[in-house]
């Protein structure tokens, strides 16, 4: 008679490696929800950084309303901060959430850290990874058991978007994938089962409408703001593509696209020329305050490329 | 017959171990944190002699599981098997218009409670979890449902429903249910035999006064009307609670504060109240301490929560065409003498008045503080809600529960 029950109990800790914007995100929201949360920074200098931006944050949180003082004592109370893969040992799940912005390919470097992590964890531990171009079959291959490995995409900012990506890969087992598929739904996410291709769903579309709009952009047709407001208001997104773009910044974009590109090989991923020209401009987005958008305290404050330019 | 009374919270389960019909209590306590860190379990038998325990409890179940292994131990326990447990009567919160009284928890009264959980997701689920738990450690005992709506359920429809569009009635059941149910129905009750009072004629309004507080419209025995709404937000300021508010005024916060609806209930159930006013502590005696020391947000905060509890006594005297008996319960209302002065004070237009000597002394137990001259009995009646859920438990199994 209970459903409650049933999914109680059976996860109690969960680790993410890497505590950049993303990784700090899932940490907090974990922990939100009740479950401890140790993530693994290269250096201890890096660990406290983590530790003391998602004390900021949560005090952002208490002064806009969303979270009392005694909430946060206890949120903080479950996130653990270490530099030494052992101590993810006894971990249910482990999130491989590295930064992905660096140019060159990241493959190497995640597969790197899946075979580390397997000689530390228990041998029922899942492993996962937050990426959604490269797929998780071809991080798997380096594992012993890559039957233990699941996609996990959270799209950004992980607390305010209400999906994630579950994805099963070649050789996923049942257990492992219904573990992942449980714990997103404890943490409050609906799931969103993928079965394996680059870019899942959320990132090739995206990908697609974002280029198209600089395409758009391109031949002239309408300015940066018209594209935008047109989206937004015409379709009721919450975001215009190239806002979009800026948010979740236009270096990353630029990775996501290659990968996809070499993926499928097809028009529609190649990254288009103005997006190429701003990430060499380091003009990648809202992070570094300029973008398609200038910004001022993170708002947009006028477009900084006009379709002119490319006439 | 031994009779486990149990509260279950989202992180916490307070118990009491019962022997009816003497209602003495055997043993109490509390088990703290369950799912969370440093969970732990204090326990207190009724000779003094008490025990603390820390260890893991990752679910309701482990710490039921616990706090019966100590019922039975020879150190802290009181009984020498599980066998001699003749019921379990649970605290369950929202029962929606599914029971006007406490039940006999069968698997459809179950099923009833998990449609209710829309209306309270705080606190029906762990209210359940205890309920399973019981089920699964021991089957073969009777179990009791006590809801805190459920005295409410007599209120007329007129009293019920909300100026909004009735199709919202009809497709979700918005509308006012009100809480505290068993404490109201206890201390009316209570303060009736202690005056001597025949129930059926009164007109009640009983001022539950706690960290959550409500005031009820009591009419022969009945709950005409309540100040907590559909959800416990309603009514009275609370400690970190608003109480009634201008929906419009929340659409505007929502706007100019840039949050969204979950924020928003946090923003009005945990940041508002005495706490939100004052700034200094969501408990009275904190507020008073500081307003003595010429705070003057503390003062306001207990000015406000004093005249909102005032407004209510009018509105239900003038709702019930006048009022017999006033009821004061709650930590607040037991013990805050300069609350209960304030709230009556010039009242006696309505016939209420106050023997300020009585009213001053601090006693813990039923207590008439108006002058016997007065047309309107005053009484402090100190609440016990568990004992409510212990007695119905025993009614009920015994089957001689009369709502």
């Amino acid at each position: 008679m209970s459903k409650s029950i049933q999914n109680k109990g059976t996860l109690q800790k969960i680790g993410v490696i890497g505590c950049g914007t993303m990784g700090e995100e899932i940490t907090r929201v974990v922990s939100q929800s009740g479950i401890d949360v140790i993530f693994l920074e290269i250096n201890q200098g890096k660990v406290e950084e983590a530790l003391k931006s998602i004390s900021c944050h949560l005090d952002k949180m208490i002064n806009k309303w969303g979270l009392t003082a005694s909430e946060k004592k206890l949120i903080l109370s479950r996130i653990k901060g270490t530099t030494s893969y052992s101590d993810l040992k006894d971990c249910d799940i482990v999130i491989e959430t590295i930064d992905s912005k660096k140019k060159g390919t990241s493959i190497e470097i995640r597969k790197e850290i899946f075979q580390k992590l397997e000689e530390e964890v228990k041998e029922n531990t899942v492993i996962t990874s937050n990426t959604s171009t490269l797929t998780i079959s071809d991080l798997a291959s380096v594992l012993k058991h890559p039957e233990r490995a699941v996609g996990l995409h959270f799209l950004a900012p992980a607390s305010k978007v209400k999906i994630v990506e579950v994805v099963k890969g070649v050789q996923t087992c049942d257990e492992a994938y219904e573990m992942v598929n449980k714990f997103a739904r404890m943490i409050g996410k609906k799931v969103i089962n993928i079965n394996e291709s680059p870019g899942n769903i959320s990132t090739r579309l995206i990908v697609t409408l974002i280029n198209e709009a600089c395409e758009i952009l391109m031949e002239g047709v309408g300015s940066v703001e018209a594209i935008d407001e047109t989206m937004k208001l015409g379709f009721g997104l919450q975001f215009g593509p190239l806002e979009m773009a800026d948010r979740i910044g236009l270096d990353k974009l630029l990775k996501w696209m290659d990968n996809l590109y070499a993926e499928f090989g097809e028009k529609q991923f190649k990254a288009s020329p103005i997006i190429k020209r701003l990430v060499r401009a380091n003009q990648v987005g809202r992070r570094v305050g300029k973008g398609f958008y200038n910004y001022e305290g993170g708002k947009a404050i006028g477009q900084t490329v006009t379709c002119t330019e490319f006439n | 017959m031994k009779i486990i009374v149990l509260n279950c919270g989202s992180s916490s389960i307070k118990y009491q171990l019962f022997d009816m019909p003497s209602r003495k209590v055997l043993v109490k306590g509390l088990v703290d944190k369950v799912g969370l860190k440093g969970s732990s379990i204090k326990h207190s038998r009724n000779d003094g002699k008490e025990v603390k325990l820390e260890g893991e409890i990752l679910d309701h179940q482990t710490g039921i599981e616990y706090l019966l292994g100590i019922l039975t131990s020879e150190k802290y326990g009181c009984i020498k098997s599980l066998n001699e447990i003749d019921a379990v009567g649970h605290r369950v919160v929202h029962a929606g218009e599914k029971f006007g009284g406490s039940v006999n928890i069968t698997n459809a009264v179950v099923e009833a409670l998990e449609e209710c959980i829309d209306l309270a997701p705080l606190h029906n689920p762990p209210n359940l979890e205890g309920i399973y738990a019981i089920t699964k450690l021991l089957p073969q005992v009777p179990q009791v449902g006590v809801f805190d709506t459920a005295f409410h359920q007599t209120m007329p429809d007129f009293v019920y429903l909300y100026g909004i569009p009735y199709s919202l009635y009809e497709k979700y059941k918005i509308r006012r249910y009100g809480f505290h149910g068993s404490s109201h129905k206890f201390v009316s009750k209570r303060a009736c035999e202690f005056l001597n009072l025949d129930i059926n004629k009164q007109r009640i309004i009983t001022c539950h006064l706690g960290n959550g507080a409500s005031i009820a419209a009591i009419q022969n025995g009945k709950s005409f009307d309540t100040s907590m709404g559909m959800t416990p937000i309603e009514g009275l300021i609370m400690g970190t609670r608003s109480g009634d508010l201008d929906i419009g005024a929340l659409f505007h916060i929502i706007n100019k504060e840039e949050i969204d609806i979950a924020t928003a209930n946090t923003l009005i159930n945990k940041h508002s109240g005495i706490l939100g006013i004052s700034g200094v502590s969501s408990d009275m005696r904190d507020v008073e301490a500081a307003a003595g020391e010429g705070n003057v947000r503390a003062e306001i905060a207990l000015k406000m929560y004093r005249y909102r509890i005032r407004k209510y006594i009018g509105a239900y005297a003038a709702a019930m065409k006048g009022v017999d008996v006033v009821v004061f319960t709650g930590g607040v209302g037991e013990n805050d003498w300069v609350t209960r002065a304030e709230v009556l004070d010039g009242l006696d237009f309505m016939g209420i008045k106050v023997d300020k000597s009585i009213n001053k002394e601090l006693r813990g137990e039923d207590a008439l503080i108006s002058p016997p001259d007065a047309k309107v009995k005053v009484v402090i009646i100190p609440t016990n809600e568990e004992l409510v859920i212990a007695q119905d438990a025993y009614d009920i199994v015994n089957g001689n529960f009369v709502n």
